[in-house]
C-alpha cells in the first residue's frame, strides 16, 4: 500500500518536473496526426518545421532577455516598443543616413544597451517598480520610434549607393546549407550562450540569488543594482537583436513594429517554468515555452482556423500552461 | 473518571514514507496550562496541525468534551473553539493592527461596510489584556517581530476560543514581553481556557505550566506534573538519553582587541521605525565571545546593521578593525574588513530558501570561486564539503536544497557562509531562535569552538540564560543607548534585565 502510494507520487512529481517537455511532444503528436493528406505530412516536414523556429526566433531571443529580468523579479514591457525603435532606426542609419551594416548594427546595439541603463537606473536608483518603469519607457520608445521615421516604415532595399541598404545586412533573410534560416542559428546561439552564462558564471549565480531573497543577497555583499542594471543592457539589447532581425526579415524599418512582443516573450518564459515571483527559471524551458507558442500559430494556421480564434485558443493555452506550473510550485 | 476538555487518541499521519506521527495522542483539561515538549521533528506541530484541521490524520479520533468531531479545516476548528498562535506569524504587514486582529471577521454592519471605529476599540480591549498600549491604526509591517507576535496573541484572545494552542509564541518577545503574555495566561485559565504550549525554553515551562506532555519521532512518551518533575527528567524524555549542562564549559585566551566600535550614532530616515542609536563604544577582543543584551525594540540588531553599514548615509562614528580605522559604506565592505554578520530573520534576510545548500553557502563569495567569471565547482564543493562537516550540517548533499532543513541546520549553513568568508569578527543575531534543544548545544559548541579559533563573536540574544551562558562579557542597551557593561562573574538575570531597563545613560568609567 505505502509502497504503491510512493510510487504514485513519484510518476506524479516526474510528470510535474517535466510537463513543459510532455506538453510539447503532445502538441506535435497531435500536430503531426492531424495534418496527414495524402501519405504526405504538412506540418513534419523540413522546411515547415524550420518555419516554425524562424517564427519564433524573434520571440524567443527577446524571451532570453526577459528570463533574466523575471528570475531577478522584475519584468520588462519595454522590450516590444525597442523593436519598433531599433528596426527603425536601424534602417534610418543605413538607408538615409547611408551607414554600412557593421556602424549600423553596432549603434543599434547601443540604443538598446543605453535604453537598458535608463530603465535599470530608473529601477535601482530611483527605487521604482520595473513594472511602472517598462511600461512608461514603453511609451517613450514609441514615441521616439515615430518621432525618428516620422510615423512611417522605412522599406530595406539592398544595394550600392544612396537609398539603399547594405547587401550585407540582407544576409539575415539567407539561409544556412539552404535549410537552416539564419535567424535561428542566431537565436540558438544565444540561447546556449544565455544557458551558459546563468547556470555556469557567477553572474548567473548572483542573478538567482536576488531573484530569491534580495535582502540577503544585499547583506552577502552582492552588488544587486549593478547586477539588475546589466540585466537591464542586456534585455534591452537582445530585443534590438530581434528588432534587426524583424527589420531583415520583413525588408522593411517601422515604428509600428514590435507591438505585443513584450507579453509572448513573458508568456514564453512562463510556460517554460519561470516565476514571475523571482527566483526560478532556465534557458531551456524558456525555448520550450517559444516553441510551444510558435508551434500553436503554425498548427492552427496550417489547419486553417480563423485568426480570430487562434488568438482565443493561444490564450486559453497559456493559462492551462501557467495553471499547470502553479501546481508544481505549490509542491 | 477525570473530564477532559479535549483527548486526542492514537493519532497517526505519514508524508509520503514518512511516519510524522505513530499514535499520538494528549488530552488536556479546562483551566490548565499544558506544555507540549519535544525535539524539532519529534511532531509536535504536526499534531497542532492535524488539531487545527490544517491537516487529516490517518487514523485516530479527536474527543472535545467527551464527543468525537472530525475537524476537516482551520474555519471549523475556530467555531468549534480551537485557535492555534502559529510559530510562523500569519499577518498582513500592509494592514493595521485591528485589522489584523479581526482578520476574516471584520465587524461590519448592513450590506458589508466595515465599522472601523467598533473594530479599533475592540481591538484596543485585547490590546489592554496585554498590558500593551499603541497605536491601533500601526501597520504591521512597522513593528518588531516580537511586537508582531503580540498582534497574533490578541487575536487569539479576541476569538474567545476555549482550546488556545501557542506554538513558541515567545520566540520573538523580550523578557517583559513575555511577562506580559503569561499574565494574559494566568487570566486565560482562570476563564477555564485549556492552553496547549510549545516551547524550547525550559525555564519559561516550569513557570507557566501545569503538566507536561513530551513527545519524541511522533510517539507520545509521557505525561508529568509540573510540581513532580525536573528540567533534567524532561530533557531526558526528551531526547532519550541525559542531557548534564546545557552551556558547554570552555577555557579560551583572550587576546587583543580586534574590533572597536567608537561613538556609533544611528537616525533612522524618516517614516522608519528603526531605533535610532546614540553614541554606542564597544570593542571585543579576539577569543571573546561578547553578549548584547536587551529587550525588543532597544537597538540591538541596529547596532549590527550599523556595524555592517547596511544604513550608511544615517550613521555616524568610527568602526575599527586591528586598530586601523575602516570606511565600510556597504556590507560588501563590511565583509572585505573580516566583519560577518549573521541576521536574526533566517528565512526574511538569510538564506535563499528555493536554493542548494552548496549555492548558500558561498552566495558571499560567487567571484572567488570564478575564473574569468565562470564558477569553478570542484573548488567549491570541497569547501562545502568540509564546513557542512565541520558544522555537522545534517543533509545528504549540498545540492539538497536549503528550504527543506530544519532550523537548526539552517543555521548552520548560514554559520558556515559567513566563516568560509574568513572573518575576524563574527555578529550573530539571535542565533538560536526557534530551534531545538539539540541543535541550541551543538551551536553553542560551535560558537566555543570558533572563539577558542580566535575569532571574536558578538552575540545578541534575548534569552538572558543564554547571554549569561556562554558570554565571557555582556553589554546591555535600552532605547538605543548603552546602559550597562557586566562580566560573566558579575551577571544574573536580575542584573542583566535592571541595566536592560535602565532609562538613563550610565556613564561609563
Amino acid at each position: 500500500m505505502d509502497a504503491d502510494k510512493l510510487k504514485i507520487q513519484k510518476i506524479e512529481s516526474f510528470l510535474k518536473q517535466f510537463q513543459s517537455y510532455i506538453a510539447l511532444i503532445i502538441i506535435v503528436v497531435v500536430a503531426t496526426l492531424i495534418n496527414i493528406k495524402d501519405g504526405e505530412n504538412v506540418f513534419l516536414s523540413v522546411p515547415n518545421l524550420m518555419n516554425v523556429l524562424r517564427a519564433v526566433s524573434e520571440t524567443g531571443i527577446i524571451a532570453i532577455g526577459m528570463t533574466m529580468i523575471l528570475i531577478l523579479g522584475d519584468i520588462d514591457l519595454s522590450v516590444g516598443s525597442i523593436v519598433g525603435l531599433v528596426s527603425t532606426g536601424c534602417a534610418s542609419l543605413m538607408v538615409r543616413n547611408g551607414l554600412g551594416m557593421f556602424p549600423a548594427v553596432l549603434l543599434s546595439l547601443l540604443i538598446g544597451a543605453l535604453y537598458g541603463l535608463f530603465n535599470g537606473l530608473c529601477v535601482t536608483k530611483l527605487k521604482l517598480q520595473a513594472f511602472i518603469v517598462t511600461l512608461a519607457s514603453m511609451n517613450i520608445a514609441r514615441g521616439l520610434a515615430r518621432f525618428w521615421s516620422n510615423g512611417v516604415g522605412i522599406p530595406l532595399a539592398y544595394g550600392e549607393g544612396e537609398g539603399f541598404a547594405p547587401p550585407a545586412f540582407g544576409l539575415l533573410q539567407e539561409k544556412a546549407f539552404g535549410v537552416i534560416p539564419a535567424p535561428v542559428i542566431i537565436f540558438i546561439s544565444l540561447l546556449l550562450i544565455f544557458q551558459c552564462v546563468l547556470s555556469k558564471t557567477s553572474f548567473g549565480r548572483k542573478v538567482y540569488a536576488i531573484g530569491g531573497n534580495k535582502n540577503a543577497s544585499y547583506l552577502a555583499g552582492i552588488p544587486v543594482d549593478r547586477i539588475k542594471i546589466i540585466a537591464f543592457m542586456l534585455c534591452s539589447m537582445l530585443s534590438a537583436v530581434a528588432a534587426m532581425i524583424h527589420a531583415a526579415q520583413i525588408s522593411q524599418g517601422g515604428p509600428n513594429e514590435g507591438i505585443g512582443y513584450e507579453l509572448n516573450a513573458v508568456a514564453a518564459c512562463a510556460i517554460g517554468g519561470t516565476s514571475l515571483a523571482g527566483g526560478k527559471g532556465t534557458m531551456i524551458g524558456t525555448l520550450v515555452g517559444a516553441i510551444i507558442l510558435g508551434l500553436l500559430d503554425n498548427v492552427l494556421g496550417l489547419k486553417g482556423v480563423n485568426s480570430n480564434l487562434q488568438l482565443m485558443v493561444k490564450g486559453l493555452i497559456i493559462i492551462v500552461a501557467v495553471f499547470m506550473q502553479s501546481e508544481r510550485k505549490s509542491d | 473518571m477525570e473530564s477532559y476538555l479535549l483527548e486526542m487518541k492514537e493519532i497517526s499521519k505519514s508524508f509520503g514514507a514518512v511516519k510524522a506521527l505513530k499514535g499520538a495522542s494528549l488530552n488536556l483539561k479546562s483551566g490548565e496550562v499544558l506544555a507540549l515538549m519535544g525535539e524539532n521533528g519529534a511532531g509536535k506541530s504536526t499534531l497542532m496541525n492535524v488539531l487545527s484541521g490544517s491537516l487529516h490524520p490517518d487514523e485516530g479520533e479527536i474527543l472535545l468534551e467527551g464527543v468525537k468531531r472530525e475537524i476537516k479545516n482551520p474555519i471549523q476548528a475556530r467555531s468549534l473553539g480551537i485557535v492555534k498562535i502559529h510559530q510562523e506569524l500569519q499577518i498582513v504587514p500592509e494592514l493595521d493592527i485591528a485589522e489584523n486582529i479581526f482578520l476574516g471577521r471584520w465587524q461590519t454592519a448592513g450590506i458589508g461596510f466595515v465599522q472601523k471605529k467598533k473594530m479599533h476599540d475592540m481591538a484596543k480591549e485585547c490590546l489592554k489584556m496585554l498590558e500593551w498600549e499603541i497605536d491601533t491604526r500601526t501597520k504591521l509591517k512597522d513593528l518588531r517581530i516580537g511586537e508582531q507576535q503580540l498582534v497574533e496573541i490578541a487575536k487569539a484572545i479576541s476569538c474567545e476560543a476555549k482550546i488556545i494552542v501557542m506554538d513558541e509564541p515567545t520566540s520573538a518577545l523580550s523578557e517583559p514581553e513575555a511577562g506580559k503574555l503569561f499574565h494574559v495566561i494566568e487570566k486565560l485559565k482562570k476563564k477555564g481556557c485549556g492552553i496547549i504550549y510549545i516551547t524550547h525554553r525550559m525555564e519559561e515551562v516550569f513557570k507557566i505550566s501545569d503538566r507536561l506532555s513530551v513527545m519524541r519521532d511522533g510517539e507520545y512518551i509521557g505525561t508529568k506534573e509540573a510540581g513532580e518533575t525536573n528540567n533534567d527528567e524532561i530533557i531526558a524524555m526528551m531526547v532519550g538519553r541525559s542531557v548534564e549542562d546545557q552551556y558547554p564549559k570552555r577555557n579560551v585566551e583572550i587576546g587583543d582587541v580586534v574590533l572597536e566600535v567608537k561613538n556609533l550614532s544611528f537616525t533612522p530616515p524618516k517614516g522608519s521605525f528603526k531605533r535610532s542609536l546614540k553614541d554606542i563604544s564597544f570593542n571585543v577582543r579576539s577569543g571573546e565571545v561578547l553578549g548584547i543584551a536587551g529587550l525588543a525594540g532597544a537597538g540591538r540588531s541596529e547596532v549590527f546593521e550599523s556595524i555592517v553599514g547596511k544604513h550608511a548615509t544615517c550613521t555616524t562614528g568610527e568602526i575599527l578593525m586591528d586598530g586601523k580605522t575602516m570606511q565600510i559604506r556597504s556590507p560588501k565592505d563590511a565583509i572585505a574588513a573580516g566583519i560577518s554578520f549573521a541576521t536574526e530573520d533566517r528565512k526574511g534576510t538569510g538564506l535563499i530558501l528555493g536554493r542548494s545548500i552548496g549555492d548558500n553557502i558561498s552566495l558571499p563569495l560567487y567571484d572567488r570561486y570564478a575564473s574569468f567569471g565562470f564558477m569553478r565547482d570542484g573548488k567549491q564543493k570541497k569547501d562545502w564539503l568540509e564546513y557542512m562537516k565541520k558544522l555537522r550540517v545534517k543533509a545528504k548533499s549540498p545540492a539538497v536544497p536549503v528550504g527543506s532543513l530544519s532550523g537548526g541546520n539552517q543555521q548552520k549553513v548560514i554559520l558556515a557562509r559567513w566563516l568560509l568568508t574568513k572573518p575576524k569578527v563574527l555578529l550573530l543575531d539571535e542565533p538560536t531562535r526557534g530551534i531545538d534543544v539539540g541543535a541550541k548545544e551543538e551551536i553553542y559548541l560551535l560558537i566555543n569552538e570558533l572563539a577558542a579559533s580566535g575569532l571574536a563573536v558578538v552575540v545578541i540574544s534575548s534569552e538572558l540564560p543564554e547571554v549569561i551562558g556562554i558570554c565571557d562579557r555582556i553589554i546591555t542597551l535600552c532605547e538605543g543607548r548603552l546602559t550597562g557593561e557586566i562580566s560573566k562573574e558579575e551577571a544574573t538575570q536580575e542584573i542583566l534585565l535592571a541595566a536592560a531597563t535602565n532609562r538613563k545613560e550610565v556613564v561609563e568609567a
